[in-house]
């Protein structure tokens, strides 16, 4: 083989020989990253997975979101109803109470009058006194009112038995009878105590025993007997 | 002389390419596709050297343009999420596949010229 160093031939050489380092390099430099990558093949691919995965459960993660939103307001609601459900039964018990308490089946207790009547010698106590005096007191707005301890309802009668006044069902009263009244205490002494055709005055000319007291904190026990409805039915609109 | 020069240029580059650092996975593929324009115009120049048509302007600016615009295409293509690359390898392979037909033809004709000859001689 013969060697020709003339320039073209040089400059031929030299260009080629370039070319050759660049295509050589670049190759091995390509194949080393190939390779390379192909170790690390499963990690591209979990990547690729993982990022798969991770927007699933993005998505997952987003529904459980929602449906964590529509359960909290849902409990919101149950709570908010329950809230409204407490409030109707702390309505329904304060219905309770008052009615109770009109009714006369609880203990009670407060301002009001005492009086007492006292059966003397020529004009004993009778109870149309006593129905009468109840009817007073309810008249000057009385709550609640008792009469030797017993709680006179809207039941109750009063009526004389032989010498005893009875309280039916089936309590029998003794002299002196002390009638306690609940109520405003300047409507009752005021109302028993009109001049002359009070009750107080009425009374006491007509030489009965009366004496009329205020008292505070006046206790009327409740009603001891039971009370039975046999008859009577709420009348149901349709 | 040329020959030498190639065995050498190879052994720089393979020195060269064994100690260069890596590249980044993402640029790999214009790589690649820069290798195989590249190896597309070595065919090309083989096979002009074959005809006797070499020239040395048209093989280094074909070598070096054929690899810049193959990677220019590649990523135009990524911008337009066309795989314009494919196009590229299937040219450039194709390319190659032909001029290896031509140097596969031209060595065989020399060889069978050959033979041909011994039989003539071997007749006399």
């Amino acid at each position: 083989m013969k060697i020709n160093f003339d320039k073209a031939n040089i400059t031929m050489s030299i260009s080629i020989a370039i070319v050759c380092v660049i295509l050589v390099s670049v190759s091995l430099v390509q194949f080393k990253t190939v390779e390379q990558v192909n170790e690390t093949d499963i990690e591209t691919m979990r990547d690729e997975e993982l990022r798969e995965q991770i927007s699933l459960w993005k998505s997952k993660w987003e529904e459980a979101n929602e449906k964590l939103e529509e359960t909290n307001s849902k409990i919101n609601e149950y709570n908010e109803k329950l809230e409204s459900n407490e409030e109707a039964s702390e309505l329904l018990d304060e219905e309770l109470r008052k009615s109770q308490l009109i009714l006369g089946t609880t203990d009670v207790v407060g301002d009001g009058v005492v009086i007492t009547l006292t059966d003397t010698e020529e004009s004993p106590i009778e109870a149309a006194d006593l129905v009468d005096l109840i009817n007073e007191l309810r008249f000057a707005g009385a709550e609640a009112i008792s009469i030797n301890g017993v709680r006179i309802v809207n039941m109750t009668d009063i009526v004389d038995i032989d010498s005893y006044i009875i309280i039916k069902p089936s309590q029998r009263l003794v002299s002196p009878y002390v009638v306690k009244a609940i109520g405003n205490q300047t409507y009752l002494v005021s109302t028993l105590c009109l001049k002359n055709s009070g009750f107080v005055d009425k009374y006491n000319n007509s030489g009965k025993s009366v004496k009329l007291d205020k008292q505070r904190n006046i206790k009327i026990p409740k009603y001891s007997g039971t009370m039975n409805i046999k008859y009577m039915k709420e009348v149901t609109d349709k | 002389m040329i020959i030498i020069a190639i065995i050498v240029g190879c052994l720089i580059g393979a020195l060269i390419g064994i100690y260069a650092p890596m590249v980044s996975y993402t640029y790999s593929g214009y790589l690649a596709i820069a290798i195989i324009a590249s190896l597309d115009s070595v065919f090309g120049g083989i096979v002009a050297t074959l005809k006797k048509n070499f020239n040395l302007t048209i093989f280094v600016t074909g070598f070096f343009g054929n690899a810049i615009l193959a990677i220019l295409l590649t990523i135009l293509g990524q911008k337009l999420n066309v795989d314009i690359y494919l196009a590229a390898i299937v040219v450039f392979v194709g390319r190659m596949f032909t001029n290896l037909a031509i140097i596969r033809r031209y060595y065989i004709d020399i060889v069978v010229k050959k033979i041909g000859n011994k039989k003539k001689k071997t007749v006399k």
